[in-house]
C-alpha cells in the first residue's frame, strides 16, 4: 500500500515536473503552439481520419497539435471541453460543431481570452476567426454534374435524389448541378422533381425503382445523402441495369464499397476529413502568428491549394473522387 | 342488402374498394400501373411494413398501442449482425432470424411488464421505451453502418421467388424474404383465430373489465402479447437487412406512424377488440401503393406526403361515416312501438 502511495506521489510529481516544463519551452519558444481540435464525437472513423491528419500535422511542424472530443455527439459536452481549453490557455481551438449556435457564447468568450478559433463545417458561425469548408457547395454539385455528365456521354434522362427536401447543403449541390447541366448539357433532361430518401436506403431503392418503371429510359442519378447512391444501385442491380444506369453521388466507402466494386455505382465523392484536420491547423498557426489568409491562397494541403476566402470562410476545392480503383485507399 | 352494400359495411370491404379505386386512378394516369410487375415491387416494398403492421395489429386488437416495434426491429436487426459477426461462424439463415426473434421478444418482454405487469399506460411506456431502446442502441452497440454483412444473408438476399420481366425489358423479382411474412401470416391468424390466447386478446381488447370477470389473467396475457409483439418485430427488423444487404442502426425508426396508420386503415380500431391478420394486410397493401406509386402518377415530391395524408384521413375516417350511418339507418328502421 505504502509502496503504491509513493509509486502514485512520484507519477504526480513526474507529471507535474513534465506539465511545468511544457510551459516553459511554450513560453522559451514562441514558435511552438499548442492547438487543440475539437471534435463532434470521438472514436467513429470520420474523426479518427480526422485524427491521423492532426498527428501528421504535429509530427511536420513540431507544434502541439491535438485532438478531442466527447463520447456522444451532444454540444453540451462540447462547451465544456472549450471551456477546459480556455482555461489551459491553448493558443488555438479548432472546432467542428455539433451545433453551431449552441457554441457561439463559449467560443466568443475564447476570442475574449486571446485563443483564435477556428471552425469546420460551421460556416454560419460568428465568433471565430477563420472557418475553413472543405469545398464551396455551387463548386461541388457542379463538379458532381460533371462527373455525371461524362458516364453519360452527355445525353439522356436522369434524375436527383436530395436526403431531405429541408436539408441546405444537398439542395445547394443539386441546385447548382442542375443549373450547371442546363447550361452545358443541354442534351440531358431532368425527369422530375428532386426525390427525397429521407436518408433512407430503402427509400432510395423503392423510389429509384418507381423511376425506372416510370421513366425507362432513365440513364443517370445523382445523390446527396451517402445512402442514396446504395439505395439506387441495389434497384439497378435488381433490374438488370448495374452499370447501364450510371450513378454518382456524395457517400463513404465504408457505405457503398460493395456497389463501387461491382461497378453499380460509378463515382462517389467526399472530402477527406484528415486534410481537412491539417487544413484547419495550419491557419489556426496562422492566426496565431498574425500572418492574414488571403483570397487564392495556397495552404500547402492538397485540395487547399487555392482557397477561396469570404468574409471570414474559406472555401477549398477539396473532394476525393474515389471509383473501383481507388477505393482501397479510403478506410471510413 | 346488396351485394355492394354488404361489402361496404365491413371496413375491409370499404379498404378494399378504395384501393380499387386508387388503383383504377394510377392506371389511367400510367398504364404502366396494370402490370404483374408491380403487384411483385408493391410485395417487395410492403414486406417490413406488413411485419410490423402484424405486430401492431396484435397489440391494437387487445386494446393497448405499440409505437416502439420500430426500435425493437432495429435493436434486434443491429444486435444480431453484431453478435453473429463477433462470434465468426457459419450459420444457417434460420439461426439469424432465431436471434433476432429472440432479442425482440426480449425488449418486447420489458414492453410487457411495465404494462402488463405495472399496468402503465401502452402509449406512455411504448414512446418511452422507443426512445429508450433506439438510445441504448446506438450509445452501446454503435452507429456504424455494416456493409460487410455475412455470406449467408448475401445469399439468401439474392434467392429469387419469382422473376420477371417488365414491360420495359427490366427485371423484377420477389425475393425469398417474402416467406417470412407468409409464414408469421399463417402462425398469426391461427393463434388469433383458433387459440385461447387469440380469444383472449380480443376480449381484453373489447372491455377489459368483462374480461377479469369471466377468469382471463389479464397481466398474463398482456405480457405475452408484448412478448409476440417483440418477437414478430425482431423478425421485420432482420427480414430489413436481408433487403438492404447492410445493417444500418438509423434505419426503421421513423416508419411507426406509417405502419400504424396502414393497421388501422386494415379495421383494427385504437379502442381494441377489432383487427384481423387481413385486414391488415390489406392495409399494409394501400398504403404501400400510396406511398411508392405517386411518382409513378406524376405528383410532385413536396405534394406526396400532403396526399398520403388526404388519403389516410379518408381511408380511417370512411369507415367511421358508414358505421355510423349503418347504425343510424338501424335506428330508423326499427318500429316506434318495439
Amino acid at each position: 500500500m505504502v509502496s503504491k502511495l509513493g509509486k502514485l506521489t512520484a507519477g504526480v510529481a513526474l507529471g507535474a515536473a513534465l506539465f511545468l516544463g511544457a510551459g516553459a519551452i511554450t513560453q522559451a519558444q514562441d514558435a511552438k503552439h499548442t492547438i487543440v481540435t475539437v471534435v463532434k464525437l470521438s472514436g467513429i472513423a470520420w474523426f479518427n481520419r480526422m485524427a491521423d491528419g492532426v498527428e501528421q500535422y504535429a509530427a511536420d511542424t513540431g507544434h502541439d497539435a491535438t485532438q478531442v472530443g466527447p463520447a456522444s455527439a451532444d454540444a453540451a459536452l462540447q462547451v465544456q471541453m472549450i471551456e477546459d481549453l480556455i482555461a489551459r490557455k491553448v493558443d488555438a481551438i479548432t472546432v467542428v460543431p455539433n451545433s453551431p449556435e449552441a457554441l457561439e457564447p463559449v467560443l466568443g468568450k475564447a476570442l475574449d481570452a486571446g485563443i483564435k478559433v477556428i471552425g469546420h463545417e460551421a460556416s454560419s458561425l460568428d465568433n471565430i476567426t477563420y472557418d475553413v469548408e472543405a469545398f464551396d457547395n455551387a463548386a461541388y454539385g457542379r463538379h458532381l454534374m460533371e462527373a455525371l455528365a461524362q458516364a453519360m456521354g452527355g445525353e439522356g434522362e436522369y434524375a436527383v435524389f436530395v436526403g431531405h427536401l429541408t436539408a441546405k447543403t444537398h439542395n445547394e449541390w443539386v441546385d447548382a448541378a442542375i443549373a450547371y447541366q442546363k447550361e452545358k448539357y443541354p442534351d440531358m433532361t431532368l425527369v422530375t422533381d428532386k426525390l427525397e430518401s429521407n436518408e433512407q436506403q430503402q427509400t432510395a431503392y423503392q423510389k429509384t425503382k418507381e423511376l425506372l418503371r416510370t421513366y425507362p429510359n432513365l440513364k443517370g442519378i445523382q445523390g446527396s445523402a451517402g445512402e442514396d447512391v446504395v439505395g439506387a444501385a441495389l434497384a439497378a442491380e435488381e433490374a438488370g441495369l448495374d452499370g447501364k444506369i450510371k450513378i454518382v453521388g456524395t457517400s463513404l466507402v465504408s457505405v457503398a464499397g460493395p456497389y463501387l466494386e461491382t461497378g453499380a455505382i460509378e463515382m462517389i465523392s467526399f472530402w477527406d476529413p484528415a486534410k481537412a484536420g491539417i487544413a484547419m491547423n495550419k491557419v489556426a498557426s496562422m492566426a496565431i502568428e498574425g500572418k492574414d489568409v488571403t483570397d487564392g491562397m495556397d495552404l500547402g494541403v492538397e485540395g487547399y491549394n487555392a482557397v477561396k476566402l469570404d468574409g471570414k470562410v474559406l472555401y477549398g476545392q477539396a473532394w476525393v473522387d474515389v471509383t473501383t480503383q481507388n477505393m482501397g485507399d479510403y478506410d471510413f | 342488402m346488396s351485394p355492394l352494400a354488404r361489402i361496404v359495411a365491413t371496413p375491409q370491404g370499404i379498404v378494399f374498394l378504395v384501393a380499387v379505386l386508387f388503383a383504377l386512378v394510377l392506371g389511367f394516369l400510367n398504364p404502366a400501373f396494370f402490370t404483374p410487375s408491380t403487384l411483385l415491387d408493391l410485395a417487395r416494398n410492403g414486406l417490413v411494413t406488413g411485419i410490423f403492421a402484424l405486430s401492431v395489429m396484435l397489440v391494437l386488437a387487445s386494446g393497448g398501442i405499440d409505437v416502439s416495434h420500430t426500435a425493437i426491429g432495429a435493436f434486434a436487426m443491429y444486435a444480431t449482425m453484431k453478435i453473429v459477426l463477433g462470434i465468426d461462424m457459419d450459420l444457417p439463415i434460420i439461426a439469424y432470424f432465431a436471434v433476432a426473434a429472440i432479442i425482440g421478444a426480449g425488449l418486447g418482454l420489458i414492453n410487457g411488464v411495465l404494462i402488463g405487469g405495472l399496468g402503465l399506460n401502452t402509449l406512455i411506456v411504448t414512446l418511452g421505451t422507443l426512445s429508450f431502446f433506439r438510445g441504448a442502441l446506438l450509445t452501446f452497440l454503435g452507429t456504424t453502418y455494416i456493409t460487410s454483412v455475412p455470406r449467408e444473408v448475401i445469399d439468401f438476399s439474392r434467392t429469387i421467388l419469382i422473376r420477371i420481366e417488365n414491360g420495359v425489358g427490366q427485371m423484377v423479382s420477389l425475393p425469398a424474404s417474402f416467406l417470412v411474412l407468409v409464414a408469421i401470416t399463417i402462425a398469426l391468424s391461427i393463434v388469433m383465430n383458433f387459440t385461447m390466447f387469440g380469444r383472449k386478446v380480443y376480449a381484453i381488447g373489447g372491455s377489459e373489465e368483462a374480461a377479469q370477470r369471466i377468469g382471463i389473467r389479464i397481466k398474463r396475457v398482456k405480457v405475452l402479447i408484448y412478448v409476440i409483439a417483440g418477437a414478430i418485430a425482431g423478425l421485420a427488423g432482420m427480414t430489413h437487412v436481408t433487403l438492404s444487404r447492410m445493417a444500418n442502426p438509423f434505419d426503421l425508426v421513423g416508419m411507426e406512424l406509417n405502419v400504424i396508420a396502414a393497421v388501422v386503415l386494415g379495421g383494427a380500431r385504437i379502442t381494441g377488440g377489432h383487427g384481423t391478420v387481413l385486414g391488415t394486410l390489406l392495409g399494409v397493401f394501400v398504403i404501400t401503393m400510396i406511398n411508392t406509386t405517386l411518382l409513378m402518377a406524376g405528383v410532385p415530391s413536396y405534394w406526396q406526403k400532403f396526399v398520403i395524408g388526404c388519403l389516410i384521413i379518408l381511408g380511417t375516417g370512411l369507415p367511421i361515416v358508414f358505421d355510423r350511418l349503418a347504425k343510424y339507418r338501424r335506428r330508423m328502421a326499427r318500429p316506434l312501438n318495439a
